[in-house]
């Protein structure tokens, strides 16, 4: 019975502890300023923005020419 | 053109400047860093997804033709439906989900993958636990508890090996080169945290130090409902929200929106599962907080749903290109489907009719294949070519499997939820007999949509055997190419060969 109380405690005091300290890491790291700039953390000069990364195998077809965008 | 546009072929293989050439260096070494641990979880996670769609072929056709294979007692229908949910969940999906989640763990924290063979063993003796765990439930040594029937003396095994794997996404995590994290690596982390403690509850209060009387059955929903929303959904939609952007090279459409669909997912979803309770012996506010949390749900839903389709907008005519684009969006439509429809059978009035029925069955399957497994299926299709610098081999099977699935499921669950509820008000009506083939009665009148059902797995078999072949064939291309020449580190082989050498070749 001991465990299923550790459990307990485990889920109503540390996860939800764990879950506010990480929202005040990501706040005083700045997680949530700039957030458009991290939107674009994804993309880089071998796949950049702009750039479609996924086709068919075979001869690509018109609509699969590079397309900036506007 | 000016002088400082690039020419199409500068565009599509700029190796010409040192940026791209750095860049393409670091993705090529994470890449390689992968490459054996991510092969064998897929090859793993794909076989136990041809041995999971056998046995669910079998519990399938049992369900209107209870002689099929009746006269082997380690085929009966509680032995095999149990062997193919655990095949589908601690098999298939379990492994693809780490391997997707190591991928973009690295890519996202722009890390290679530290000594990687410690997952290639974590994943062998995966395998081995889940191998026994499914041996057990055939030879009769299921726990009994839904979503729970491995047996028991498998557990430490997969246990110890999850948090080897946990870790060793942690400790990318702790050494990454990228300062801020993407929505995606929230929800990775946040599921690498989440499993270990839904599986260990559920472990330790139904099988080491069970729980007494209804309160197994909370326990037993709670885990059940959450090992999909807290275990499989963070990592579906990590998924999503690194491909769909990543394919239509657009960044996603609010990013703020999706930190409110995190966060809002973290707050609500594990207070779920009791809504599955309504009319049984339990707390009225237990299951009332549960039916609130579900329709709370509707925030994180209406996030990620509007965020994936307004990042989609003017782009869909891309879907006819991208196999990785049908696979993410077909799955994050069935997210949007399945979560409203799942806010909807949380309420009394709905769940009075369709609970016990096979319209939940339809609900998890729209939530497990539907947006799951095919969001991990696009994710294979985007990380295997890069892993080994080899195109995809055959066009037509990646359609064949793209088309079988999702025809498959649609076919599986839209008549399932239809049957289900017509079979919800039958057992509502004291004039309607459970069973009596001489007329209208529960049993008999869900016959057509069990004999559709049977048929729509068929079409998940033949997709998922196109992907078996397609997944065997660019392997053999693999080892072939690597025969003959194998990739450096700074100069990998492009992954579109065939579109390069087409512009190049090009007046």
């Amino acid at each position: 019975m001991i465990i299923v109380w550790l459990l307990f405690i485990c889920s109503v005091v540390v996860l939800p502890t764990l879950a506010l300290l990480a929202l005040r890491w990501a706040a005083r790291h700045g997680e949530f300023d700039h957030l458009d700039k991290i939107a674009l953390s994804i993309f880089d000069d071998e796949e950049p923005l702009g750039r479609m990364t996924d086709q068919f195998p075979g001869p690509a077809s018109s609509s699969q020419k590079i397309q900036k965008l506007s | 053109m000016n002088a400082a546009s690039p020419t199409l072929l500068q565009a599509l293989s700029p190796s010409d400047t040192e940026d791209v050439a750095a860049s393409r260096a670091t993705l090529a070494e994470i890449d390689r860093s992968c490459r054996g641990p991510l092969l064998f979880l897929f090859a793993g996670g794909l076989a136990w997804l041809l041995i999971g769609s056998v046995f669910a072929i079998i519990a399938s056709f049992k369900m209107h033709w209870p002689d099929f294979l009746g006269e082997y007692g380690w085929l009966t229908f509680g032995r095999v439906r149990p062997v193919h949910l655990n095949a589908m969940i601690f098999g298939f999906s379990t492994e693809t989900a780490i391997g997707v989640t190591i991928w973009l763990m690295c890519r996202l924290c722009r890390t290679p993958l530290l000594h990687g063979w410690l997952i290639m063993v974590a994943g062998v003796f995966w395998n081995v636990g889940v191998a026994i765990g499914l041996v057990g439930i055939l030879a009769g040594h299921s726990n009994g508890i839904e979503w729970l029937e491995i047996p028991s003396y498998v557990t430490p095994i997969l246990f110890v090996t999850y948090a080897l794997i946990a870790l060793w996404g942690v400790i990318t995590f702790r050494f990454r080169q990228e300062k801020h994290l993407y929505v995606s690596q929230w929800y990775l982390l946040a599921a690498l945290i989440w499993f270990p403690w839904i599986y260990s509850a559920a472990q330790i209060m139904l099988v080491m130090e069970p729980v007494r009387g209804t309160v197994q059955a909370a326990v037993n929903w709670w885990f059940a409902h959450n090992v999909l929303g807290l275990w499989f959904t963070p990592i579906g939609l990590a998924a999503i929200y690194y491909f769909i952007p990543k394919v239509v090279g657009k960044p996603v459409y609010n990013y703020s929106l999706s930190l409110v669909g995190f966060w809002s997912l973290a707050l609500f979803y594990n207070w779920n599962g009791m809504h599955h309770l309504v009319g049984g012996p339990m707390p009225a506010w237990l299951i009332t907080v549960s039916i609130v949390a579900s329709g709370m749900m509707t925030i994180p839903v209406i996030t990620v749903g509007l965020n994936h389709h307004l990042t989609m907008w003017g782009n869909f005519k891309k879907l006819k290109d991208s196999p990785v684009l049908r696979f993410m969006v077909f799955g994050g439509m069935s997210y949007t489907l399945t979560s409203l429809h799942g806010v909807a059978l949380a309420f009394r009035s709905v769940s009075e009719v369709t609970h016990f029925t096979h319209s939940t069955i339809a609900h998890a399957h729209q939530g497990m294949y539907a947006f799951f497994t095919m969001v991990m299926f696009g994710s294979m299709y985007y990380i295997l070519p890069r892993l080994l610098a080899v195109e995809w081999p055959s066009a037509r099977l990646i359609r064949l499997h793209f088309w079988s699935c999702a025809l498959g499921i649609t076919l599986y669950v839209f008549p399932m939820i239809y049957g289900g509820t017509l079979q919800g008000m039958a057992m509502n009506n004291p004039d309607i007999p459970f069973l009596d083939p001489s007329k209208y009665s529960v049993v008999t009148m869900t016959l057509p949509y069990l004999k559709i059902r049977s048929v729509s797995g068929i079409l998940l078999v033949v997709g998922h055997t196109a992907f078996g072949i397609s997944f065997l064939w660019l392997v053999l291309r693999w080892l072939q190419a690597a025969r003959l020449a194998r990739p450096s580190v700074a100069q990998p082989q492009s992954v579109f060969p065939r579109l390069q050498s087409a512009i190049r070749n090009s007046p």
